[in-house]
């Protein structure tokens, strides 16, 4: 049994969360798509892991899950200071400067 | 667990697992992709979430057929346990529309963001196939969650507590900006 | 199954960064028990606290052991690292003076905000000392992640929340990015760290390694904010409270400088017909672009942040020459690019805090009215163009040396450009120099500008660290140059 599968599936899970990013104009559905794409790493790093009989990549994805918790309390944070100002955001909104 | 199942059969592990975990592998997969794609084309943003759980439980799956129980399980409980409940409160809590809304998409962008995904699969999977086309996955009786708590407190115990460092943070600065003052 | 073995930890070489988790937990505490008393000395604690981590770097940097190695090569101490630890502790150190009056006088949460600043200071010092993907991934997400809180650290204004979200949109992605690429290095080299990776990947290519590669150069150039990845860069800059744009343009613009030197100078020097390409083009349309359109800006912030673009192009150069001293060169840009840079804006805060504005032409006939101001923003400006003996003249001098020495085709392209735009930044350097001392001042400016104790303690430290290590560079140069690092030696290609 090969890794082929697992990582073209993370692969694809990556792509999918990429165009997602460039697609998504609501801060939380673009949170959503980095998670994918987290999500997609994982598969690999843990795949890679069993390929090699080595425990480092998921070590990997311990961290990172963790990691990624941290960062959705901070977004969801961020999100929440921006929304006590205005209501109905859209990455689109966000254009008080311009350069 | 999955791993000491097997153990007991006659067979090396990895030529009686492949059939049963191929199929699992494969149903989960097209379940994952179909689910993925809903979640940045979906135009509520609490189905976008939910279809999100499906793309996490069947990571988690994954993890449990690639023989990493801690991680499968800790990926139950943080991400579908916890992120996806801080997600939601995040869409009630920011009054994001509950319905179907038509300006979650950005449009002009919709074939760039196609266009890119394509390619970036296309070369993604070449190179993948082209490198690791000749090795296979070694599965054991042996249970990884020993080894990687082993590494996570030896090898990689500075990361460990920088981690908490990082988690302390993110709380304190969180609670600031999300409080009303 | 073998028992557990606890590991061997060289308690010496992890004081500074004990002294700074102890620093986050002083200042939590003295926050819970003070109540609001403690907003009066937690500015202090917090300056205190960092240049107490000083004093363990100071003895490791005179110990007998200069370089330590713990968790089989995962973390080392050496004279680099105690240099680069010591540059990020005395930046924030600055940052806290600049912040003193700026946090004290608005609205802000002042032991949160010096709590974030110090951890973030201490996932610089953990990536000074980090040698494999995991430390390095960890250390950048603790850097960062207090960072895009703090650049949405004024609640009430919307441009804050707009360059905290934009930033941590843009860094979060590029974190994805950077993973997936540590993905594939690890699947092909089967390790973790540093050193066994550039040994697997020097030895034999293949496209999931030149992916892997490209992956990782990409996520740190967002995180250095080089063209084409730095669009979230000005925004955040203008946004962000003004002490933490200081932050984010020195300390943590330097600590993703750091991230790279680890992983070019261990692993992929050894993969170079892959990362010169890459290194070399983000490097030159970093300067050009960056110098190009900070040609345009009438604010100094965004001026300062686009020329930051152009100068981190001008430091991603001498990676192409990373066999031939360009590592150091790097290293020693960094230092006098962060005495420059505070210094420039610990002046800039200083005027602003008077005019209310950062705009070019509100700095007009400031030498009519605050003589010692416009002569401190000319020193910094000069040292931005590399007026000999200021500062980055030195830190050019030894960019182009690495480049020149190098012979290659990619570096010697570098160099004409680096020349040119070296000509192209004096342009609106000397501009702003010139509109403070020859333009008329604004109606009713004849008084000269009140700077608080703090912040002229502030330019005080940068005026002297950029005239002094401009004058006499000889320490910083036997600082920055490693003893004979495994990957410097050019082998295993």
């Amino acid at each position: 049994m090969s890794p082929n599968a697992y990582v073209l599936l993370g692969a694809v899970l990556f792509g999918i969360g990429a165009a997602g990013l460039l697609i998504r104009r609501s801060p939380l559905v673009m949170f959503m798509c980095i998670e994918l794409m987290l999500n997609a790493v994982n598969v690999t790093f843990v795949a890679f892991s069993k390929m090699l009989n080595d425990v480092g990549g998921q070590v990997v994805v311990f961290f990172v899950l963790v990691v990624a918790a941290a960062e959705v309390v901070v977004g969801l944070g961020i999100i929440v200071a921006v929304m006590r100002r205005r209501s109905g955001i859209s990455a689109d909104d966000l254009s008080l400067m311009k350069g | 667990m999955i791993a000491s199942l097997f153990a007991a059969q006659a067979c090396a592990p990895s030529e009686c697992f492949a059939v049963p975990a191929n199929i699992a592998f494969g149903i989960c997969a097209l379940l994952m992709i179909g689910a993925a794609i809903k979640v940045v084309t979906e135009t509520n943003i609490v189905h976008a979430a939910l279809y999100l759980v499906v793309v996490l439980a069947g990571v988690g799956v994954n993890y449990l057929i690639l023989q990493a129980e801690f991680l499968a399980v800790t990926q139950f409980l943080v991400y579908i346990g916890a992120i996806i409940v801080l997600f939601l409160f995040g869409i009630m809590l920011t009054r994001a529309p509950m319905g179907r809304s038509d300006d979650l998409d950005n449009a002009k962008l919709r074939p760039a963001g196609i266009g890119a995904a394509v390619m970036l699969l296309v070369v993604l999977g070449g190179a993948l196939l082209s490198s690791f086309g000749e090795t296979h996955l070694v599965f054991s009786t042996a249970n990884s969650t020993t080894a990687l708590s082993d590494a996570v407190f030896n090898q990689y115990l500075i990361p460990f507590e920088v981690v908490s460092v990082m988690l302390l943070a993110a709380l304190i600065g969180a609670i600031v900006l999300a409080r009303r003052d | 199954m073998p028992d557990f073995v606890a590991p061997t930890l060289d308690l010496h070489a992890l004081a500074p960064e004990f002294v700074l988790a102890g620093v986050v937990c002083v200042l939590l505490l003295l926050d819970v028990v003070l109540l609001d008393r403690a907003k009066a000395i937690v500015g202090s604690i917090a300056g205190l606290g960092l240049l107490g981590s000083l004093v363990p770097i100071l003895t490791l940097a005179t110990s007998d052991h200069p370089t330590r190695t713990m968790f089989g090569g995962s973390y080392v101490v050496d004279s680099t690292s105690l240099l680069l630890k010591a540059l990020f502790i005395v930046s924030a150190y600055v940052v806290v003076l600049l912040s003193t009056n700026y946090i004290g006088e608005g609205d802000y949460w002042e032991s949160e905000y010096y709590t974030l600043l110090v951890s973030s200071v201490l996932g610089m010092t953990v990536m000074a000392s980090a040698r494999d993907l995991i430390s390095i991934f960890v250390a950048l997400e603790l850097l960062s992640i207090p960072a895009y809180m703090l650049a949405a650290w004024s609640k009430r204004d919307g441009r804050s929340n707009e360059a905290g979200m934009k930033y941590y949109l843009m860094g979060v992605f590029a974190s994805a990015i950077l993973l997936y690429g540590m993905s594939l290095l690890y699947g092909w080299s089967g390790s973790t760290q540093l050193s066994e990776i550039g040994r697997a990947i020097g030895e034999k290519n293949s496209p999931a390694v030149t992916l892997g590669v490209v992956f990782v150069l990409v996520g740190f150039a967002f995180k250095v904010s080089a063209v084409p990845f730095h669009m979230w860069a000005p925004d955040t800059y203008e946004g962000a409270p003004t002490p933490v744009t200081a932050f984010l343009a020195v300390a943590s613009k330097a600590a993703g400088f750091v991230a790279l030197i680890q992983v070019i100078g261990q692993a992929l020097v050894l993969r170079m017909n892959v990362m010169i390409p890459v290194v070399a083009v983000l490097a030159a349309l970093s300067m050009t672009i960056g110098n190009l359109i900070a040609l345009r800006q009438t604010n100094v912030i965004r001026m300062l942040a686009y020329s930051g673009i152009a100068q981190a192009g001008f430091m991603l150069a001498p990676f192409v020459a990373s066999q031939y001293g360009g590592i150091d060169a790097i290293v020693i840009y960094l230092v006098l690019y962060a005495a420059t840079n505070l210094g420039a804006f610990a002046v800039v805060m200083a005027i602003a805090r008077r005019t209310r504005s950062a705009e070019i032409s509100s700095f007009g006939g400031l030498f009519s009215y605050s003589p010692g101001l416009a002569v401190a923003l000319s020193v910094f400006l000069a040292s931005f163009v590399g007026i000999p003996p200021l500062g980055i003249w030195y830190g050019k001098l030894s960019v182009m040396r690495a480049l020149i020495e190098s012979q290659g085709r990619w570096a010697t392209v570098l160099a004409i450009f680096v020349a040119l735009n070296t000509a192209i930044a004096a342009y609106y350097y000397l501009n702003v120099a010139k509109t403070m001392w020859f333009d008329d001042a604004p109606e009713g400016e004849s008084t000269p500008i009140k700077v608080p104790t703090s912040l002229r303690f502030a330019v005080g430290i940068a005026l002297v660290a950029t005239i002094a290590l401009g004058v006499y560079p000889g320490p910083l140069t036997d600082a920055a140059t490693p003893e004979a690092t495994p990957a410097a030696a050019p082998s295993g290609r």
